[in-house]
């Protein structure tokens, strides 16, 4: 599903103190995992992409269980929104022509694999952002429910 | 149990929580609560609504593992998730928080916290953040 102008916004790269957003991920016996990125943006107005830096519960559930959930709390509000569906980590080291439904490991890789060249990532202080930015791949979400909570 | 420290209560106290959820089968769900009380150095409540307690409940019912991650703006500096184990009461969602993780992104990512000795994991926030919680 197409994400709503407003969402795709939020979503897309953003300043350090904005709203955390969460990726909840689940092994297929319900152990849970939560992510917490500074970093989002959004493709084809329908997949959310995330920077994989060193995520690795995240990968292990996902290869293993392709459900993910982003979790937002909106700006200025106390509202919440879920944005549900299949997921994925597209990994350096994919052959170009991986496919995950509209996407290609080529296309991914080449546009959001050096996430350092889209956004101004290290913060003088580093208490937000890793002092070295290792990227492994990108963390997709395939937009399929939207819940406001 | 673990025992949270300082900046970990004023994180979760100060801006509640996004709280992960799964089925027996690992069909997840989150829902966020924006206040949380700290019960002891290991318990934390937070107060749902009708939905919310709906959303969770029938997940919490065959599989008790939760996993809460701070909430709110600027709370990207709270880097850590705790993971334990939950209960509903009336309206009050309980979590025995038995784990905590780093999740500050890079090669700290994932690291256990609550396996450390405890004044080490004081050294460790002391060495990362600034702040001792929230702005206030």
């Amino acid at each position: 599903m197409k994400l709503p102008h407003e969402i795709v916004s939020l979503l897309k790269i953003k300043g350090i103190n904005d709203t955390v957003v969460y990726l909840v991920t689940s092994s297929l016996n319900g152990n849970i995992n939560l992510l917490p990125s500074p970093y989002t943006d959004v493709y084809l107005d329908e997949y959310i992409l995330i920077p994989d830096l060193f995520a690795q519960k995240t990968k292990v559930n996902l290869n293993e269980n392709r459900i993910g959930i982003i979790s937002i709390v909106l700006p200025y509000s106390d509202k919440s929104i879920t944005i549900e569906g299949p997921g994925n980590i597209i990994q350096w080291g994919h052959p170009q022509k991986f496919r995950f439904y509209d996407l290609t490991a080529g296309d991914i890789l080449k546009q959001w694999g050096n996430w350092t060249e889209k956004e101004n990532i290290l913060d003088d202080e580093n208490q937000t952002k890793p002092e070295v930015f290792a990227q492994r791949g990108v963390i997709v979400i395939k937009a399929e429910h939207i819940n406001y909570n | 149990m673990a025992k949270l420290t300082p900046r970990q209560k004023n994180w979760l106290e100060g801006t509640g929580a996004h709280i992960g959820t799964a089925s027996k089968n690992g069909v997840p769900t989150v829902i966020v609560v924006d206040k949380a009380t700290m019960v002891d150095d290991s318990t934390v409540k937070f107060i749902l609504s009708p939905k919310q307690i709906q959303l969770v409940v029938k997940n919490l019912n065959e599989n008790p593992r939760a996993s809460l991650g701070p909430g709110g703006i600027g709370s990207i500096r709270a880097a850590y998730q705790f993971k334990g184990k939950s209960f509903i009461i009336g309206n009050e969602l309980f979590v025995e928080i038995e784990e905590i993780y780093s999740t500050k992104p890079g090669p700290e990512a994932g690291l256990r916290l609550d396996n450390l000795a405890y004044n080490d994991v004081l050294k460790f926030e002391a060495s990362r953040w600034a702040d001792d919680g929230p702005p206030r």
